[in-house]
Formats: C-alpha cells, sequence, structure tokens
C-alpha cells in the first residue's frame, strides 16, 4: 500500500541503464544449442538438474564470441554475474565468474534486472519471511537484521507479507522438487544481487535518483530546438587547446598527484571509506596542530594549494608574520570573505578593506600599481561582490611570485616538514573490521565545526594585525630610546 | 489467524460479511502468489502456449476476485454505523487487498514487458533456466480446481498474441486505475494500522527433501560432509577402545 499521487518535482527516477539491454542480447546469443555455450547437468544427492555451465566454458566462449584475451573475457564474464544474469551454484554470495569447473546457470528472465522498475522492500521482506517458514533461524544476521528493520517500517503491511510468504511457499510444494530447488537458488541469487551482504557493493547500486523519467519521449516543441541551437552555438564558441599541450598537462598533473590520490595509491594509515576507522580524518582536520608528511608535501606543488588548505594559509600567514608583510594575505582572505560572504554587509565590508588596506595612508597599506588602484577607487563608488577581484589578483600573482618562494626556503617551513607525522599503514583482520564497522559513529555537527571556525577567526582578529602605524610607533620607541 | 476461530460470536450476524471478506481477500492472496509463480517461468524453456494460457486464466481469477473485494470492502469501509473494532480489521484487510494488488500490477507489466521480448509466436530464444516440469499444477491451485485439462492447441499465431498483449495493456491500465480510486474513495490512515499477527509466519510442515538437497549444495564447497565423516569416524573409534577397555577389565576379574 504505496502512496502514488506524489506530485512534486523530487527526483524519483532510476537512471538509464543501457548496459542491461546489451547484456541481455549476449545472454541470449549464449542459449544457441549450436553456437552457444555448452551445457551440463548438475548432479545433486537424488536428481540431476539440466543446464549447468562451468566457468571455463563461459569464457572460453566469450574470448571466442568477442575475439578479446582470457582475461578480459574472465571480467566481462564477472559484470554478467554481477548482475544476475548468471548466477554461480556453489559459494553463491560471491558474485564472481571463477574460470575452472565451478558451476553456473542462467538466471530466469522474471529475475533479469530491469531499469524500469525499482526492487520493492515489501518483496524483499517476503523473501525473508518464506525463509524463515521454511526453516526457523536460517536467516543470517545482516539479514535477520533487515528484517526487523522492516517490520518497523511496513508494519501496516505485515499481516499480508506473512500470508503472501505462506501462499507463496504453498503454490512453490505444487510443483516438483527439482524444479522448486532452482526456483528457490533463483530467487537466492536475485536477492544476492539487490541486496547484497554486508562488505560487497550491488552492481546495480546506480547512486542518486534523477530528477527526469529517461524512458519518457521529449516532445519536440519550440523549446526542445531552441536549447539545442544554444547547446550546438556555445560549443562552436569554445576555445581550443592542441591535445598535445592538453595531454601534457594531464601528464603533467598525473605524475604530481598519483601518490595522493586514494584511488590510485593506499591512504595512510587507511581510508576510512574501506576500514571505517576515521584515523585519517581526525589527522587531516582543518586546524590539527601537526600536519601529516603527505599534505606538507601538497603545499609545494603550487601556491593553490598552500592557501586552500586551512593549516598550510595557518603556517603560510605566520611566516609572513616573521616579515611583516602579512597585509597581502588579509587582504586577500578579506577580498575572499567579501566574495563568498552575505549580500546585506557587502557594502560595509567594501568600505573597511578599502579603510584599512588601500586608502592612503591606510595601516595596513598593499602595495599594488596605479593603474589597479584607479580601477579598484573607481569600483568602489559602486561595490559590489567582485568589486576588489583585479587587486585581489594583483597581490596574489606578488605572494606566489615573491613570498611563496621565500616562504619554502624558510625556517618556518622546514621546522613544519621536520615536525610532520607520516603515519603508519593499519593492517586490520576481517573481525577488526567487523568491529570497526560496528562503533561507526556520526562526526561532528557541522554547527560545532562552524563554531569552532568562527571562535579561530575571533581569536585571529584580535591577537592582531601587525599595522605599520604600530611597527613605526615601536621602532620610534626603540630609536628615541 | 485470529479471525477465522471466532465462530460462534457474540454477534453472529455482522461476523459473516467479516469472514466473507477475509476469505476473498485470502483467495486473491493464493491467486497472486500462484501468479508469480507461473510468471516466473517465462522466457525460460518451459515457456509455452499452456504457460501463457495459466497465466491468462490465473490473472482472470485475479481480477474477479479482485472486483468483488474492492466492492465488498469500499462498501463496508463507506458504512458509518461500523462498529471500532469491525472497522480496525476491515482496515487490516483493506491495507493487505491493496497491497495484494500492488504485487498483482507489477508481475502484470513485468509479464507484459517479457512477453513482448519473448514471443511464441517470432519462436525467439528461450533461457535455458533449468527448470523441467510443467506450470499445470500451480495453476490448478490458483485456479482451484483439482485438475485442469489440458486443452492445448500447441501454437500460437502472432494476431493471437498481439491480442493477448493489448487485452494485457488494458488489464494494467484497470488495475492502475483501480489503484488510484481506491486512494481517493475510502481514506485508511496506514500510520494507524498496526498489524495483529505474528513478526514471524510459523514454520509450515518442513519439506526436508528440497531443504537437504539445497543445504548439501551450498555446504559441498565448505567440505562439510568430510569434517563430519571424520568427526563419526572419531566417535566409533573411541566407542571401540572403550570396549576394548572394558573387555580387557573383564578378563583380568575373572
Amino acid at each position: 500500500m504505496t502512496i502514488r499521487n506524489v506530485r512534486d518535482h523530487g527526483q524519483r527516477f532510476r537512471p538509464r541503464m543501457a548496459c542491461l539491454k546489451k547484456v541481455e542480447s549476449v545472454v541470449l546469443e549464449m542459449q544457441d544449442p549450436k553456437t552457444g555455450v555448452k551445457s551440463q547437468t548438475q548432479r545433486l544427492v537424488i536428481t540431476t538438474i539440466p543446464h549447468a555451465l562451468t566457468g571455463e566454458d563461459i569464457v572460453a566462449w566469450i574470448a571466442n564470441r568477442f575475439k578479446i584475451d582470457a582475461a578480459e573475457a574472465r571480467a566481462m564474464g564477472t559484470m554478467m554475474v554481477a548482475f544476475g544474469y548468471i548466477y554461480p551454484l556453489q559459494d553463491h554470495k560471491r558474485l564472481m565468474l571463477k574460470p575452472d569447473t565451478s558451476l553456473y546457470r542462467f538466471q530466469t528472465p522474471y529475475f533479469w534486472p530491469a531499469q524500469q522498475w525499482p526492487v520493492e522492500d515489501t518483496d524483499y521482506a517476503i523473501y525473508l519471511a518464506k525463509r524463515n517458514i521454511r526453516k526457523k533461524g536460517m536467516l543470517e544476521l545482516y539479514e535477520q537484521e533487515q528484517y526487523n528493520n522492516l517490520y518497523k517500517w511496513m508494519n501496516h503491511k505485515w499481516d499480508f507479507i506473512v500470508m503472501q510468504a505462506k501462499e507463496q511457499y504453498r503454490a512453490g510444494k505444487e510443483r516438483k522438487k527439482p524444479d522448486r530447488v532452482v526456483f528457490d537458488c533463483q530467487e537466492r541469487a536475485y536477492w544476492v544481487v539487490h541486496r547484497p551482504p554486508p562488505g560487497t557493493v550491488s552492481a546495480m547500486d546506480y547512486g542518486h535518483d534523477r530528477m527526469v523519467d529517461p524512458n519518457i519521449e521529449e516532445k519536440k516543441t519550440p523549446d526542445y530546438y531552441r536549447r539545442i541551437i544554444m547547446f550546438t552555438q556555445q560549443c562552436i564558441m569554445r576555445p581550443r587547446v592542441k591535445s598535445s599541450v592538453s595531454i601534457g598537462a594531464l601528464v603533467k598533473y598525473t605524475t604530481t598527484y598519483k601518490e595522493h590520490d586514494p584511488f590510485l595509491h593506499a591512504c595512510l594509515p587507511s581510508n576510512p571509506w574501506l576500514t571505517d576507522d576515521v584515523t585519517y580524518w581526525t589527522l587531516n582536520m582543518p586546524n590539527v596542530e601537526t600536519p601529516t608528511k603527505m599534505r606538507v608535501e601538497r603545499w609545494t606543488f603550487s601556491f593553490g594549494e598552500l592557501l586552500m588548505d586551512p593549516r598550510g594559509r595557518d603556517d603560510f600567514r605566520l611566516f609572513l608574520k616573521k616579515e611583516f608583510s602579512g597585509e597581502n594575505l588579509a587582504f586577500w582572505e578579506a577580498c575572499e570573505d567579501l566574495k563568498w560572504g552575505a549580500a546585506e554587509t557587502m557594502k560595509e565590508k567594501a568600505q573597511q578593506i578599502y579603510k584599512t588596506f588601500l586608502a592612503r595612508g591606510a595601516p595596513r597599506w598593499i602595495n599594488i600599481d596605479g593603474k589597479t588602484m584607479d580601477i579598484t577607487v573607481k569600483g568602489l563608488a559602486h561595490p559590489h561582490r567582485y568589486v576588489l577581484d583585479a587587486a585581489q589578483t594583483h597581490i596574489y600573482m606578488l605572494m606566489k611570485k615573491d613570498s611563496y618562494g621565500r616562504y619554502l626556503k624558510s625556517p618556518v617551513f622546514k621546522e613544519t616538514q621536520k615536525k610532520a607525522i607520516a603515519p603508519e599503514q593499519h593492517r586490520f583482520t576481517e573481525t577488526q573490521l567487523e568491529q570497526n564497522a560496528k562503533r561507526r559513529r556520526p562526526s561532528l555537527s557541522p554547527i560545532i565545526l562552524r563554531q569552532q571556525e568562527e571562535e579561530q577567526k575571533a581569536k585571529l582578529a584580535a591577537s592582531g594585525p601587525v599595522d605599520i602605524t604600530q611597527v613605526m610607533s615601536k621602532l620610534e620607541r626603540k630609536q628615541t630610546k | 489467524m485470529p479471525l477465522s476461530s471466532n465462530k460462534v460470536a457474540d454477534d453472529g450476524t455482522s461476523a459473516q460479511p467479516q469472514q466473507e471478506g477475509k476469505a476473498m481477500v485470502d483467495s486473491l492472496v493464493k491467486v497472486v502468489a500462484c501468479y508469480r509463480h507461473l510468471a516466473s517461468c517465462i522466457g525460460g524453456c518451459t515457456d509455452n502456449s499452456s504457460l501463457r494460457r495459466d497465466l491468462l486464466q490465473t490473472r482472470e481469477r485475479a481480477q474477479t476476485l479482485a472486483m468483488s473485494c474492492r466492492n465488498h470492502l469500499t462498501a463496508r469501509l463507506r458504512d458509518k454505523t461500523l462498529a471500532e473494532a469491525e472497522r480496525k480489521e476491515t482496515e487490516l484487510l483493506w491495507v493487505a487487498f491493496s497491497s495484494c494488488l500492488e504485487l498483482l500490477h507489477a508481475d502484470m507489466c513485468k509479464v507484459f514487458t517479457m512477453v513482448k521480448h519473448f514471443s511464441l509466436a517470432n519462436n525467439s530464444t528461450m533461457v535455458q533456466t533449468g527448470i523441467q516440469g510443467g506450470s499445470t499444477e500451480v495453476a490448478a491451485r490458483a485456479l482451484s480446481l483439482p485438475d485442469l485439462q489440458e486443452a492445448g492447441d500447441g501454437s500460437q499465431t502472432s494476431s493471437v498474441e498481439g491480442q493477448e498483449q493489448s487485452q494485457l495493456e488494458q488489464e494494467i491500465a484497470q488495475v492502475d486505475r483501480t489503484l488510484e480510486d481506491m486512494e481517493l474513495k475510502v481514506n485508511v490512515l496506514r500510520w494507524t494500522v498496526e498489524a495483529l499477527g505474528p513478526q514471524y509466519g510459523d514454520p509450515v510442515s518442513t519439506d526436508s527433501a528440497s531443504l537437504a538437497l539445497l543445504s548439501i549444495d551450498e555446504e559441498a564447497a565448505q567440505g562439510f560432509c568430510s569434517r563430519s565423516q571424520m568427526f563419526a569416524a572419531m566417535m566409533l573409534c573411541g566407542v571401540a577402545i572403550f570396549a576394548v577397555v572394558l573387555s580387557v577389565c573383564v578378563v583380568f576379574l575373572i
């Protein structure tokens, strides 16, 4: 009993899964008695069941059909098993194709994966209830937990679910014994694909639901054609780059960053998404005392990296404070605040920045050339978010060309590099991984994180921008002494 | 089922339509379960015209049952003079009925797509699923007939198939409309309906044969057989040693 008349603009459509139709045509080709895969009989205790295939036969057939090598054929076969078109008869929980004499069978089209219909929880509840009726206590731990959850959510239909499970079980008894076994295997394989055991991933996982139904034909209205025209015009106007140049840039990027990519290289100490252990995240918090070695290495890649990382920015600020040129960074940060901040405080912020950094005789006067200063002052008459963009870019380039190089050679940076920690790789056993999974806790609330950020900002503002007037007055006092 | 034992109730007059409704919903649930079993055979190696015919007949029976159920339950729920306890039970039946109809709708949509893909008239390839037997017993259970006569004409022409397809399409649209009407006409709040039955269904007579087949299937890979054999052998050895020790003691005593 589901709610049908939902008329809002939410995302509820499953995306296109064009691969399914392609795999289906391959599966149908495999059925051909002459050119398809050889089938054997599976011998169980009392009966024999036909139409079993060995893994090596499947791999050989695929390799022959598509003219590919054995490793690729095996990968393709594993994909077919992962989608649920072929299911293993032994070791049914691991959906992969083993190129040996282990047996597989084709799934019936009723249980094939489909794009049009989502896999309903009601059906899953009926399946679990049926298995429980057949033999009490046959459900595994994760299935037990899901059963209890479903009982809570679908309580209103629970009588129906138990009734339907019983009736399906009784209807199954009407069939002959080998057919019953085959049907049970088929159903079990279907649910291993669509409700995978913990630690495995379903091949039918598609991320978020979509806004637009991919199955409806789009009507060719004038609006549709207008959109197509705009799109093609933009394609033509796009600036083009020589492939040698763009590929060169890609190669440079990948060689620099390949050890820092968590997909291509192991994360130290361990990837939290894989091992459920959050040490990596706690070690890389924005305001941590000692950063990790990998993080410090990333700061040397480019000035942008240094500024974008909050810990890097702190380090840079410390260095500039020692050099008494902190106003550049402060101006840059103030411009960022203006760009990304709330619209109501924009005018005051712009005025404040002008008074502090740009006006003649300002306390933290920044050194920008005359032309930029002209443009900025003119723009400040009618301030908007991006009025200080030119000045900000100029200061950014100044810092990059001048201070950044000196920072990388400075004792501040060398000190940070020395103190940086390089954590050991975690080595978890299976049981430890399960324990980690059970001990998962939600991270700090974003409200608390924001409060911490605000506190830090206030502390920074209080600990004081060293303005030129203070420095000058200090120097004067020293001279007079 | 708590209601079926309510044979001699205090108010015998109102128990009768309640039991009628329950019986109708029960039979609809049974028919939908059988329909699902039949639908799982489509496109497989046992797909033939008799399976298609069984599907058609089962579907028609399900539709007639659904119509009568709907009329009965709508009438009862709209009746303002219904007692509170009765209303609760009827609402439970209503939820069961609408969930059943949704399952039937989903199965009919699936059958529609599959029949389009695996057409008998065009001799499309069928998938070798390992099923060997026919579907007559399941259909007989659905239609509550002790025996189904095999009126097989064997072949299906494409025009006959086309007709059946369009009929199925119409029936799907009709069930769709029924579900929508149901939501509009009768207001049953899902969160007020509570299930009366147990969380776990009672095990119906355990079917040891297919269980044994499946469990051997699962455990063959684990080498359970060899472990059990070793265990049995060790037990036998222990018993033999014990017997030898006893006999030696007896010999010494004598």
